[in-house]
């Protein structure tokens, strides 16, 4: 095959493949630009053709990708970047449709990125950048592990009153917590506990006392309406509710919410204080990232919230 | 086997140090939060030795016997080397999930978690090698990462480097949060390689003697 022939077809086998291609120079201008690209970034070859790399995408200056180009361009070792640990980097939309109501990452195309050093005779080295679309994949993990989720909530409902048991709010705590140190949002913690539930038990017998614990627990959990809030059991007549995204003053504001709502359940209860009803005390409990605590800190802190509840007079809450 | 004086073990721990180092901090700014990493010691033993302690040690830790997740990365210029990233494969689920901030755990790394485990693995291996590479005032070339689950010897093997091939043994502690992951990092190394990365590493200490 002819040399130009031969050109001419690599050309065409470049812009064919499903897969984003780009080439950068030793000084980080695009060289090679192909039509996926031209698809999914809505950037012609004519305005990519030429460009600095980061003039094109300046979000992804000192990030990730930078450090990957680096080290292809200057130390000769290639880079992948999973699509796990870097959430879609480059602005890359099914169509132009897509990205022209497009408002998060979410929206854009899940990618695996590798960045790769190209050596080029009479050149200082290049480097390519391939990205694959694995939307796909991603998708049926995300269904995967909802399955998943299903199959285990079995084991993560407790057994009397149906909503989380311990060993779910032990993971979830772990889990939320995690999200508040990276993302330095706001995580809130309420220790809920029935006054007088003993008394209860005593006077109204065990069978009274479980039904009371299943009312309770159904009221104040269908109060949750974000997916990532948890109502727990965490012992006897203990809930704990796990409020992420919620700074004091809303955990406050919720938890005065809830203390009524039990109240106004109107659950008789001949030995539950003034009330004649039963009623519930709430110790709240904030983690903040300018105060970071860690999960035992928050628990601590919350059950001592708590007690200072019981100890005021019950039937209210405490920070 | 092969003798190092104590002056070259630990100028190599501490480049090793300097490696790893990097590489946490570029994973500590992908997740957000802080990883530490570092090289307590390291040793040369052969291939069939290497994948028998692996497959001892890593089997003691793991609930299954001899599975390990490995992440390698071919090189080669100043020396050439297979490195491999290893952990017992619960130790793999744990650390990609602590990474990734996923807590539903499923038997076996997905595709995605895969990949994120090979991002990993490049990410220290190329800390390491660049690290090399640059107090050795060296170049070196890197293949993309390859992800491989199996025995020790599988693993160690996989490249079709011969049974006699030397082994630069590293041990690594992962930290994150109060979890500590304990893996290993091994750079196959034929006997041409190793002679060049003993020459190397005296180079290295006759300029940093000469400048002291």
């Amino acid at each position: 095959m002819a040399q130009e022939q031969l050109l001419a077809l690599l050309h065409s086998v470049l812009n064919a493949v499903t897969l984003g291609a780009v080439v950068l120079d030793h000084e980080r201008r695009v060289v090679l630009w192909n039509d996926w690209m031209t698809k999914h970034a809505g950037i012609t070859p004519a305005q990519a053709l030429g460009a600095e790399f980061f003039a094109l995408f300046p979000a992804l200056r000192g990030g990730r990708v930078d450090a990957a180009i680096g080290q292809a361009l200057y130390n000769h070792f290639p880079s992948l970047l999973s699509q796990s640990l870097n959430k879609a980097p480059f602005p890359l939309y099914a169509n132009a449709a897509v990205a022209a109501v497009a408002t998060d990452l979410h929206d854009r195309l899940q990618q695996a990125v590798a960045v790769t050093p190209v050596d080029l005779a009479g050149a200082p080295r290049h480097c390519l950048i391939q990205i694959s679309d694995v939307s796909i994949a991603v998708g049926r993990e995300k269904l995967l592990r909802e399955q998943t989720m299903v199959l285990r909530s079995q084991t993560f409902s407790d057994g009397l009153t149906g909503i989380a048991n311990r060993r779910h709010f032990d993971v979830a705590m772990e889990r939320e917590h995690r999200r508040a140190r990276r993302h330095g949002t706001p995580l809130s913690l309420l220790m809920i506990d029935i006054d007088h539930f003993k008394a209860y038990n005593d006077h109204y017998g065990h069978q009274k006392g479980d039904g009371c614990l299943i009312q309770v627990a159904a009221a104040l959990s269908a109060m949750l309406k974000r997916s990532a809030d948890l109502m727990a059991r965490y012992g006897g007549e203990e809930f704990a509710m796990i409020l992420p995204d919620t700074d004091t003053a809303q955990a406050m504001q919720m938890a005065e919410t809830i203390r009524a709502r039990a109240q106004q359940l109107a659950i008789p209860h001949a030995h539950g204080g003034d009330a004649g009803v039963v009623t519930v005390s709430i110790g709240v409990a904030t983690r903040h990232a300018d105060a970071p605590i860690g999960i035992e800190g928050l628990i601590g802190a919350a059950d001592r919230a708590l007690y200072q509840a019981k100890r005021r007079g019950r039937n209210r809450v405490e920070v | 086997m092969v003798e190092l004086s104590e002056l070259e073990n630990d100028a190599l721990i501490e480049i090793f140090n300097i490696g790893v180092g990097q590489a946490a901090a570029s994973m500590s700014a992908l997740v957000n939060e802080e990883v530490r990493m570092s090289v307590p010691s390291i040793s040369f033993i052969n291939r069939t030795e290497a994948a028998r302690l692996l497959g001892s040690r890593l089997a003691s830790e793991a609930d299954a016997p001899d599975r390990i997740c490995g992440v390698s990365q071919h090189y080669e210029g100043a020396f050439d080397t297979d490195a491999i990233l290893m952990f017992p494969e619960d130790k793999s689920l744990e650390l990609v999930r602590l990474m990734v901030g996923e807590t539903v755990p499923l038997q076996e790394l997905t595709d995605m978690e895969q990949e994120a485990m090979c991002e990993i693995g490049n990410i220290i291996l190329n800390a390491c090698i660049g690290t090399l590479a640059n107090v050795f005032q060296q170049e070196l070339r890197g293949s993309l990462p390859e992800y491989h689950v199996g025995t020790s010897v599988e693993i160690l093997g996989a490249s079709g480097s011969e049974p006699d091939s030397v082994v630069l043994m590293l041990h690594i502690d992962f930290a994150l949060d109060k979890h500590q992951i304990l893996g290993y990092v091994a750079f196959v190394l034929d006997v041409s390689a190793l002679h060049d990365l003993k020459e190397q590493i005296n180079h290295y200490i006759a300029r940093a003697m000469g400048q002291a």
